[in-house]
């Protein structure tokens, strides 16, 4: 069987990164759960996801500021994608999560098929520039 | 001299072909069972590389090398076997079969890694440390660390140059074409340099690259021992010929209107190293001498332009690129954009030329000029029905011989309008606008979704189009946020009966993404090539039944 690529889970809330991490294990990916963006930070250069779903209201290093850092290492930044989990209404929102290098969004509360799909287009994505 | 050891359990003939591209390492390789004893044995050991994925094995090992400071770098058959290296705290992990290439970039990571770990436990922490030390951009080390690694040079020698670059018009790179944009040409910068002084012996002596916050290098010349440093002559041909390559490997990479605006201008100072004084004081000094004096070149050259400026002004020296806006659907041409141009070399960017007329107050006469010359395309260019987009800066709607009766045809003339520069009275700015409305003139805002403002502004100046800023379409096939964005104002658009225009679409990616979401026309080297002096040397797939775009007037 062809393995999936890693996903990094990024997500204060226990539950729901629990709930994330048990709909996306289902479907075979591997993944890996951090509980704020420093331990996101601490991890992520080891597992070397293809994909960061990163929730952005998190005390300390929120997920935009964790995004912007990510974005910026050498060789993962650019090999990566990252889905800021977050609603994202306004013009000026969308405006600055480009800004923070950001590929795409998911709305919160989320809809798992919904999550599923955007996790989907993501690594096509990803796998159509390789 | 002793080589540094690279202790693995691993007989794949890879491992040797990675230390041979280390510098001055030798692989020791020994049993499994053995490889925890000889970590505590081993001299000149730096790091291990171990296969063995045995659990418990795989534990010791990483363990009794922990307890030395060495990295670890494990070898993994399967995503578990990852796993665990990862949650064993191994510094790095690489897939079995080993890859040589890649096992000694892992054997690499894996020092830096230990190394900021000794003095930065916090891993969030030496993430941003790692920053601060390197550009995380061009991977050039920071000034800090610049400065060790010459000073055991400069104290042997007694001086060094500093010579500064600074790279103008950078910022208006990123104010046009966005963030992303810049990012991509500053790789490209510190390619080109890295390139050109790998080629260029500058007496075989010490050249280092440093590289600033913002987008300026510096080099640090250390001359060898009884030689002199590099001479102002010398300089001048090194600049040129930098600046020449660089500009060669911008056009190439990111095209001509990119290059254009390209330009270095350098300075130069000499530090003498005395041990009275604190050699990063020192250093920094020179730093800014070397600044001002790139400056005051830069300032020469600025008035150099004021006066080709006067000059063109008066012999109406200004030609007019034509590019060609198409209909999404069809691929039909439906207008052209009138993007005037110095014919002078050094006034060649439009940006360049309208700076170089903010500074001398020059704005009005430079823009009736280019108007002017824009106007007589209606004539010479305009197929029947086609429209010809004109770019009007908000300002010059104050200038009293700006008016809606400069036309005959007002209604093939589309006005663009940047939202990029702030309009302080609106109603005023719309009663003004109302005047040319009546008449047939239509109007476009330029650079749309530039800002955080979003719809609402766009809304006040009901535009007929709207043209889509050219940062949300740059490689908006791969990002989903910018393709919400463009989908949201073609909504608005189709709400408010305008048009929306994507500018800037350079890769059938691009125009396929653009073209599903419903953007109405397009513009972009994709679908035509503008003016003469890009066409020639630039290749875009030109559709069937697409006009060539003739030579415009000099």
């Amino acid at each position: 069987m062809e393995t999936l690529p890693p996903i990094l889970v990024v997500d204060d809330n226990h539950d729901n990164a629990e709930i994330i991490r048990q709909y996306l294990e289902v479907r075979g990916y591997p993944i890996t759960v951090a509980h704020s963006g420093d331990e996101a930070l601490a991890v992520f250069e080891q597992v070397r996801p293809a994909l960061v779903l990163l929730d952005v209201m998190m005390p300390g290093r929120d997920g935009w500021e964790t995004c912007r850092i990510m974005k910026q290492h050498p060789t993962l930044g650019r090999s990566m994608r990252i889905v800021m989990v977050t609603a994202l209404d306004e013009w000026a929102d969308k405006r600055e999560a480009l800004q923070t290098g950001a590929d795409d969004y998911v709305e919160k509360p989320f809809d798992l098929p919904k999550l599923a799909s955007t996790v989907q287009r993501n690594l096509a994505m990803l796998k159509a520039a390789s | 001299m002793n080589k540094s050891v690279l202790l693995t359990d691993c007989g794949d003939p890879a491992v040797e072909a990675a230390v041979a591209q280390l510098d001055a390492w030798r692989a020791v390789t020994v049993p499994t069972r053995d490889l925890a004893r000889a970590i505590g044995h081993e001299a000149h050991l730096r790091a291990v590389f171990v296969a063995a994925e045995g659990p418990p094995a795989l534990r010791e090992v990483v363990e009794c090398a922990h307890a030395k400071g060495l990295p670890v770098v494990v070898g993994c058959r399967d995503e578990a076997a990852r796993r665990r290296a990862v949650e064993l705290r191994a510094e790095e992990w690489i897939r079995l079969p080993v890859d040589a290439e890649e096992l000694a970039g892992r054997v690499r990571s894996a020092l830096m890694r230990a190394q900021a770990s000794e003095s930065t436990p916090d891993l969030a922490a030496r993430a941003e440390q790692a920053q601060m030390l390197y550009d995380f951009m061009t991977g050039l080390p920071t000034l800090p660390v610049m400065i060790e690694r010459i000073r055991p040079q400069i104290k042997e020698r007694g001086e060094v140059t500093v010579v500064y670059f600074n790279f103008v018009r950078y910022s208006k790179i990123e104010e046009i074409y966005g963030w992303e944009k810049l990012d991509a040409v500053l790789e490209t910068t510190a390619a080109a340099v890295k390139e050109f002084l790998e080629g260029y012996d500058l007496q075989a002596s010490r050249v280092m690259v440093g590289y600033t916050n913002d987008d300026d290098f510096i080099f640090f010349h250390v001359p060898p021992l009884g030689e002199q440093g590099v001479s102002e002559q010398q300089l001048t041909v090194i600049v040129e010929r930098l600046q020449k390559h660089v500009a060669g490997r911008i056009e190439e990479a990111h095209g001509e209107d990119i290059a254009t605006l390209f330009e270095i201008y350098v300075g130069l100072a000499r530090v003498y190293y005395n041990p009275k004084l604190r050699l990063e004081r020192l250093i920094y000094r020179g730093i800014r001498e070397a600044a001002n004096a790139a400056k005051s070149v830069e300032e020469r050259e600025r008035a150099r332009r004021v006066d080709d400026l006067r000059t063109s002004l008066r012999d109406r020296a200004v030609y007019v690129d034509y590019h060609p806006i198409v209909v999404t659907q069809t691929r039909k041409v439906f207008g052209y954009e009138a993007l005037a141009r110095g014919v002078m070399r050094s006034l060649r960017s439009p940006e360049v030329m309208f700076d170089v007329a903010a500074q001398a107050d020059l704005i009005w006469e430079l823009s009736r000029l280019c108007r002017a010359r824009a106007l007589e395309g209606i004539e010479t260019r305009l197929g029947q029905g086609e429209l010809l987009f004109i770019n009007v800066d908000p300002h010059d709607f104050a200038d009293p011989d700006f008016t809606e009766r400069e036309v005959a045809e007002p209604s093939r003339v589309v006005i663009e309008i940047t939202e990029r520069t702030a309009i302080k009275d609106y109603p005023k700015f719309r009663e003004r606008l109302k005047a040319f409305r009546e008449i047939g003139y239509r109007f476009a805002v330029d650079d749309a979704g530039s800002g955080y403002a979003g719809l609402g502004s766009i809304a006040n100046l009901e535009p007929d189009f709207i043209k889509l800023d050219i940062s949300l379409i740059s490689a908006i096939d791969t990002n989903f946020i910018k393709q919400n964005l463009v989908e949201s104002m073609v909504k608005f658009a189709n709400d408010h009966g305008a048009q929306v225009i994507a500018e800037g679409v350079e890769r059938a990616e691009e125009f396929e993404t653009v073209k599903s979401l419903g953007v109405h026309l397009v513009q972009g080297f994709y679908l035509h090539t503008p003016g003469p002096a890009a066409g020639a040397r630039r290749t875009a797939p030109a559709p069937a039944g697409a006009p060539a775009t003739a030579p415009a007037a000099d």
